[in-house]
């Protein structure tokens, strides 16, 4: 008997199901063992016929993105009531993700930046008829409903989508390991690293061998989560952390704030040289961890 | 309500030197105030960003850290590490809404009873003056 799944987009960028697709031949496999019930980018079924299902008659749940509008809150609770298994489908779904460093702004600033003082803007107004009403800010969906599995990444890569998929029909509940990014890939480090200088992205060339935080970059691999198969930092990109803290920490860009402080050489390096070589501090640590660190969000004074 | 405004000052303090500082100005009896709620910790570099963001979401409208003046530090380096932790957190509560003068480091070693005092009294004035952490839960 097929298995019922439903995939439900909230507010996101579409990029993890298209990692959905980079499984290829595999989902040759996979597909015809499946029933999808509802998938907006796939199938033609609407939103009133997953609302006809009876409660708990979907097998498995897959969520993306975050809720940033009334109507993704109203589908995600929907998909909880609906599903027996509900799976958190990407980092946004998980832990919030780039979009929502929006949560530094005040969402009326947001909204009249967007609509009003974009340069491709001409008599601009901010949209209020036939839209759903945008939420104050961007809270994990955990916040919300109950999960049963998490599976980060932006977007999550194709083995671990795999592995997940092919014991979830196994019957098995697919666990995700629980190290760093630094403990699984194989780049060389010193036992001692000291930083004379912290460079960004783009200045000069990685050596291809060694570790990318002993070369001055800012590498969020010791804060991160494995599982991504290292495709950044491979190909001598430094990670992101896109699949968010690992074991044991609540509050990934601190973790990484305090990793950074303590490895740089504090004669060459002084802590003014240090706030400006990071120059973004949010957008550099808690870039895709902002809505579940310990502070979520920004506080604004009122006027 | 400013009127009566009492801040909460979370202190975390270094063993070997702030705390014996604040040791010091306790039996030379000076007074300092009452705000400042010390924590000890082993050494200034063992201060977590996470101790100082918590401290922030649970409602401290202040948070002194202090440490070793540099070169002193009994573990050689903690100190010069939570300089630079410092100097970025301060980055970042700015960008998350809270004053960075709310968080404040200190070189104050065993001996300087009364420095420990002048520090707390000036960071408290500092905090009455820029009144209740936005954070602070309406009690």
């Amino acid at each position: 008997m097929p298995v019922k799944v439903m995939f439900v987009q909230l507010a996101s960028c579409w990029g993890c199901h298209q990692s959905l697709l980079d499984l290829h031949e595999t989902l040759a496999d996979v597909l015809p063992q499946l029933e999808i019930v509802f998938w907006h980018t796939v199938v033609d079924y609407k939103l009133h016929d997953v609302e006809k299902l009876p409660d708990g008659s979907v097998d498995v749940g897959f969520t993306e993105g975050f809720c940033r509008t009334e109507e993704d809150l109203h589908l995600l609770k929907l998909a909880r009531q609906k599903c027996k298994l509900l799976v958190s489908y990407g980092t946004c779904s998980t832990y919030g993700s780039i979009p929502s460093l929006l949560n530094l702004y005040p969402i009326e600033e947001a909204l009249s930046r967007k609509f009003k003082e974009a340069e491709s803007v001409v008599e601009g107004r901010i949209p209020d008829k036939h839209v759903p009403k945008m939420l104050e800010h961007v809270k994990p969906n955990r916040e919300y409903v109950k999960y049963d599995l998490f599976l980060p990444g932006c977007p999550p890569e194709p083995p671990l989508i795999a592995g997940v998929v092919t014991s979830l029909l196994k019957g098995e509940t697919p666990k995700l390991k629980d190290r760093t990014l630094c403990d699984e890939w194989p780049r060389v480090k010193s036992d001692v690293i000291v930083l004379k200088k912290v460079k960004r992205d783009f200045e000069g060339i990685p050596e291809p061998e060694k570790c990318l935080l002993e070369q001055g970059y800012i590498c969020m691999g010791p804060a991160t989560r494995e599982g991504c198969g290292a495709v950044c930092t491979s190909a001598g990109v430094p990670c992101k952390g896109c699949m968010g803290p690992g074991p044991n920490v609540m509050d990934q860009g601190a973790k990484m704030l305090s990793a950074l402080a303590s490895i740089v050489d504090y004669e060459s390096v002084s802590p003014e040289d240090l706030v400006k070589a990071v120059k973004d501090v949010v957008g550099t640590f808690s870039r895709f961890t902002l809505p579940s660190s310990i502070i979520p969000k920004a506080v604004f004074k009122k006027k | 309500m400013d009127g009566d405004f009492e801040p909460k000052i979370l202190g975390i303090f270094c063993n070997w030197c702030s705390y014996a500082g604040a040791d010091m100005a306790g039996t030379s009896r000076m007074q300092y105030p009452p705000n400042v709620r010390i924590v000890r910790v082993l050494c200034s570099g063992r201060v977590d960003p996470q101790f100082v963001l918590k401290a922030f979401e649970l409602g401290a409208d202040g948070v002194l850290v202090a440490g070793c003046h540099p070169g002193d530090c009994h573990y050689v380096k903690g100190n010069y590490r939570a300089e630079r932790r410092i100097a970025l957190l301060k980055e970042m509560i700015k960008q998350l809404g809270i004053e960075p003068e709310r968080l404040m480091l200190k070189w104050i070693s065993a001996s300087e009873g009364a420095e420990l005092v002048k520090t707390t009294e000036e960071f408290l004035t500092v905090i009455k003056e820029l009144g209740p952490s936005p954070l602070r839960k309406k009690s």
